[in-house]
């Protein structure tokens, strides 16, 4: 052939020819190259107890009776809040304990009303809740951090307070353990210093944020042991002070020194004493503790043992415990939450039984996107999840935030992660700083709007009782929901 | 094989409605015309038959090719299209004023008037929120931002319109014989929206040519078309989205080797991406008989930063080099302009270090290490006015080619990097000139490796600052890269969690190193293939490309070790 010769008409055949074989190979050669796999190495988070229930997974399917009736309320302290339906379920009335203290703290500038948000990798590095927590520092005052752990795989991402610690730590956590050798802590971790070679150190840095620019106060919990020769050491000026360490009871705390921005904390012959973190707060207004945990469920707080639960409640004093979980349940591979609904509700009962009083919030999973026929979409699964959640929050008689639809319901995700700026990850599931200050704010607003409401029906609520102060409330088991 | 068909090849036409067949022809600013999408496929197909019928034509082949074009514009950037069509009037006119024009003077000022035109368009649409912002930090001012979007290819054709004039005014070229021509050059759809940067002496005189494709040309197109497809679509879509983004978006979130990956993940994520595209439009226009530029040449094998950029999209640096670096003295003038720019970046950069220094020392030992750098790169010269001039003329260039890629702080960093990085370059060979030996010794093979790596390692480097968000992001990865040690176990954990990006990764950078004696021997191999069995081969690639692209996001793993 011609080397010259015009070739347009063999072209135009090559690729012609090139779409119909494409046609004809996409009816039978695999859908998609690299399929979704799930990998289980050993070194990948992943909830222990989750694994577990999966595999147990039961698929009764439960008659759906909830979702017809209007849920009404019993009054507390002589408020209730109006009628509610499944679809706009928001169960202000179980936070009325919660907005009481707030309340008091509101009108007489006094007390202080603590909450423990524990949550999955979304609130990885005190993502939202740092900003959940500059709301309310800012609205009802109150200065610190909260309790931060001994170790955090999040350390390095975490702003709101700089963190390091010796890498010689053992670590136990309920995430993969299930009979640790000290009983967890409120943090769903226990460390040890056990490397008697080395010291076990921690280090803390008080960050630049409003409410956040000192260590205040701060407080080393610490738990039960036979080793009575145990102390820290930590540097005031260029003294080193010693501390001993009394690991008497259950759980006990150790004022370590004066508010500062620095702090470096040595573990000396502390081995088998169970280390839990330390609290930075200044005793008034608003503090709020981030329980984060990347792969967590929510089901591994069911391992917490009461005894020592009640003995962290006595010192830290909780009025709200938030559960924002979702996102690791959502890619398991069925559409029916049924199991996961009834051991969450088991988890919130179990919470309520370690916690006498306290009033709990469920915020449910944000919306997430699959790829669809070359299209992000909603995942199939978001819908189903966020329903169980909703479910387990009534039953479990549990404050509710639909994080799915605050954000936008179908498609949200696609647009936060679309949008310039954006507000989430490539990943069409995490929040970045902006979106999570946004995700802060939609639930912040949400439990405002609900205190809001309260002092409205507060102050028009007929005086037949005082004020009810917290401890004095007896815990109410739920009788219909008892398995 | 009827059901098969009713199945699969009927159910492509029953399934029509009419608002997809709307959704075909009208623009959508979520789903731009790519040359990776079925939407393009189909249409150029379509396109492609008629435009074979009409192959001994002259006005009628190029309206045709025009009308495709704007549509191919409209589709990617809507109204602008009409931008496009008044930008090229004025350019056409001024092109021919400047050649008309007898006085020098006028000559000049006609030649200025365009170009400040064009990049007054290009400023205005790229850079007016990147000034307000500049201008609202330094001065605590309060504008707002305005709602501008930019036309999708614009600093493309910019570039080709005022390199048109400039090449009228250098004499180097005649204006074209009719606006038809000059808007053929100007919208032709291969290069349109993302480059190559053609030249009008290049392409110009391939207008007025008889039209004909050889067999050699089309088999080069489908490689072209071939390894284009390959790189952008399956290589750099898929790592990007499934480990780069990741790490990128938080990069404190993962493990430090985790974070070294991803700056190599980026570097052939980017190199796949940019080179397919420009390979794909190359090999478009091959189709359509017009021979474009190369654009890259497997760059990641430079042994210094100089080759670098004589191979890294090599129609923008020979661009900027002629109409920037030359315009600004080259390497024996200094001008005003050639040292405005340096002298304004080192200036910012000491006050960035001075407002830092209550906090942190390091803003000032950067900036004023830098500063001193790039000073003794001339200052420790044998012919210091010379290297001085050139030196800051490369600057200049690379800070202002920087900027073309973003209108942010970052890319101009980025350019900045690329200039010192040449500065320091020209120093040491004068110090060390390399040796030009027929035959390379032992040694010489070694230094070329470690030549290669830390080129490779440099560029890599400096892509973190063009990819990463901000500052912090940036400063934040470098961080974690730092904290890397050697752990084998780990790393081998970690690659089997992301075990498909890391293959791919694998691939992309065993492909750009392979001897090009290799390349040559698989392309001679497609060469040598009967056409149906080509036409196989481009299919399977098609498949590959649409099985890539419909695997979703892999679900997000999260290490501890």
């Amino acid at each position: 052939m011609n080397q010259n010769k015009s070739y347009f008409v063999p072209s135009l055949t090559i690729f012609a020819v090139s779409i119909a074989a494409f046609l004809v190979f996409k009816s039978f050669l695999p859908k998609k190259l690299f399929s979704e796999s799930t990998v289980n190495a050993k070194n990948v988070v992943i909830d222990s107890l989750l694994l577990e229930a999966i595999e147990e997974e039961n698929t009764a399917e439960e008659g759906d009776t909830l979702s017809n009736q209007p849920i009404s309320f019993a009054a507390v302290d002589g408020i209730t809040f109006p009628d509610e339906t499944f679809s706009d379920y928001r169960g202000f009335q179980h936070l009325v304990q919660f907005y009481e203290k707030l309340y008091q703290l509101e009108t007489t500038q006094q007390g202080n009303v603590r909450i423990a948000y524990f949550g999955d990798s979304m609130t990885d590095g005190d993502m939202i809740v740092q900003d959940f927590r500059t709301n309310f520092q800012n609205e009802f005052g109150g200065q610190g951090v909260g309790f931060v752990n001994i170790t955090s795989e999040s350390a390095a991402s975490r702003n709101s307070i700089k963190h390091e610690f010796s890498p010689n730590w053992k670590t136990q956590s309920y995430l993969n353990v299930k009979n640790p050798r000290k009983p967890f802590g409120v943090n769903g971790h226990v460390f040890f210093a056990n490397d008697t070679a080395n010291v076990e150190w921690v280090k803390y840095k008080a960050s630049k944020i409003k409410n956040l620019t000192e260590l205040y106060n701060p407080t080393l919990f610490y738990g039960k042991s036979s080793n009575k020769s145990g102390k820290i050491a930590l540097k005031v000026g260029n003294d080193t002070i010693y501390k001993k360490l009394s690991p008497n009871k259950l759980v006990n705390t150790l004022v370590i020194g004066n508010t500062t921005k620095n702090l470096k904390v040595d573990f000396i012959k502390a081995d088998s004493i169970p280390v839990y973190g330390l609290n930075f707060d200044d005793g008034k207004g608003v503090h709020v503790d981030n329980f984060s945990n990347r792969g967590n469920s929510g089901l591994p707080i069911s391992t917490f043992n009461t005894e020592v639960m009640r003995q962290f409640q006595e010192k830290l004093g909780y009025d709200l415990i938030v559960l924002h979980y979702g996102t690791n349940v959502l890619n398991y591979g069925s559409l029916n939450y049924t199991w996961y609904e009834k051991r969450m509700k088991k988890v919130v009962n179990h919470l309520k039984e370690c916690f006498p009083g306290v009033a709990i919030l469920i915020i449910s999973t944000a919306d997430k996107s699959t790829k669809y026929d070359l299209e992000m979409k909603t995942d199939s699964a978001v819908v189903p999840l966020s329903t169980a959640q909703k479910k387990y929050a009534i039953q479990s008689q549990a404050g509710f935030v639909n994080l799915y639809t605050l954000m936008g319901g179908d498609g949200s995700m696609v647009k936060w992660v679309e949008e310039t700026p954006a507000s989430a990850n490539k990943d069409y599931t995490h929040f970045n700083y902006r979106g999570a200050k946004r995700i802060s704010s939609l639930v912040y607003d949400q439990i405002y709007g609900g205190y809001q409401q309260f002092k409205k029906l507060r102050a028009n609520r007929k005086p037949v009782k005082p004020a009810v102060k917290r401890d004095s409330v007896t815990v109410k088991t739920d009788s219909v929901h008892v398995e | 094989m009827q059901d098969w068909f009713t199945q699969n090849i009927a159910s492509l036409f029953t399934n029509l409605t009419a608002e997809t067949v709307t959704d075909w022809f009208v623009y959508n600013p979520k789903e731009p015309i790519l040359f990776n999408t079925g939407l393009f496929l189909g249409m150029f197909l379509i396109f492609y038959s008629f435009y074979i019928t009409l192959k001994n034509t002259f006005y009628p082949r190029l309206v045709y090719v025009i009308l495709f074009s704007l549509f191919f514009y409209y589709k990617s950037s809507g109204v602008f299209f009409l931008l496009l069509l008044g930008s090229s009037i004025v350019d056409y006119n001024l092109g021919n004023l400047v050649h008309r024009t007898q006085s020098v003077l006028n000559k000049k000022l006609c030649l200025a008037f365009s170009v400040v035109l064009n990049l007054g368009f290009l400023g205005y649409f790229k850079y007016t929120n990147f000034i307000i912002d500049t201008y609202n930090s330094v001065s605590d001012g309060h504008f707002e931002f305005q709602k501008i979007i930019l036309p999708v290819g614009i600093s493309f054709y910019t570039f080709q319109s005022i390199s048109y004039i400039i090449e009228i005014y250098r004499k180097e070229i005649e204006p074209t014989k009719s606006y038809v021509d000059y808007l053929f050059f100007v919208s032709f759809f291969p290069q349109l929206v993302a480059g190559p940067i053609v030249r009008a002496k290049d392409f110009l005189p391939q207008i007025y040519q008889k039209l004909n494709v050889t067999k050699d040309d089309i088999n080069r197109a489908f490689l072209l078309i071939i390894g284009g497809l390959i790189k952008k679509t399956v290589i750099s879509d898929y790592i990007s989205i499934n480990f780069v983004d990741r790490v990128f978006d938080a990069p404190s979130a993962y493990t430090a080797f985790e974070n070294l990956m991803a700056s190599y993940g980026y570097a052939i994520q980017i190199y796949c991406d940019f080179s397919g595209y420009s390979d794909m439009a190359i090999g478009v226009a091959l189709l359509l008989g017009f021979k474009l530029p190369t654009n890259f040449r497997t760059p990641y094998q430079s042994a210094s930063i100089t080759e670098f950029w004589r191979r890294w999209h090599i129609s923008l640096s020979t661009w900027l080099k002629d109409f920037l670096y030359i315009s600004v003295g080259g390497n024996r003038n200094g001008t005003f302009a050639g040292f405005l720019f340096p002298a304004l970046f080192f200036f910012g950069l000491i006050v960035w270090g001075i407002t830092y220094a209550p906090t942190s020392n390091v803003p000032l030992i950067i900036a004023i290490g830098s500063t001193v750098l790039f000073a003794l790169t001339f200052l420790l010269s044998k012919e210091k006015e010379r290297t001085m001039f050139t030196n800051v003329n490369l600057m200049t260039t690379m800070l202002l080619g920087g900027l073309w890629h973003g209108a942010s702080l970052r890319f101009i960093i980025w350019g900045a990097l690329h200039g010192m990085g040449l500065a320091v370059h020209k120093i040491i060979m004068e110090f060390f000139p390399s040796k030009k030996e027929e035959k390379k010794s032992f040694f010489g093979y070694v230094w070329l490796v470690i030549s290669v790596l830390i080129t490779f390692h440099f560029v890599t480097f400096c892509w973190i600052f063009f990819r990463a968000k901000d500052f912090t992001i940036a400063l934040e990865l470098i961080n974690n890269i730092g904290k890397v040690t050697f752990d084998w176990e780990q790393w081998m954990v970690i690659a089997q969690g992301y075990k498909n990006v890391f293959l791919l990764m694998a691939i992309g950078f065993s492909w750009h190193y392979l001897p090009e004696k290799m390349i040559n021997a698989m392309q001679s191999v497609f060469k040598s293939l009967p056409i149906i069995v080509k036409a196989l081969v481009l299919g399977l690639v098609y498949w590959l490309v649409y099985a890539t692209a419909s695997a979703g996001p892999q679900p997000f793993i999260y290490f501890q070790f």
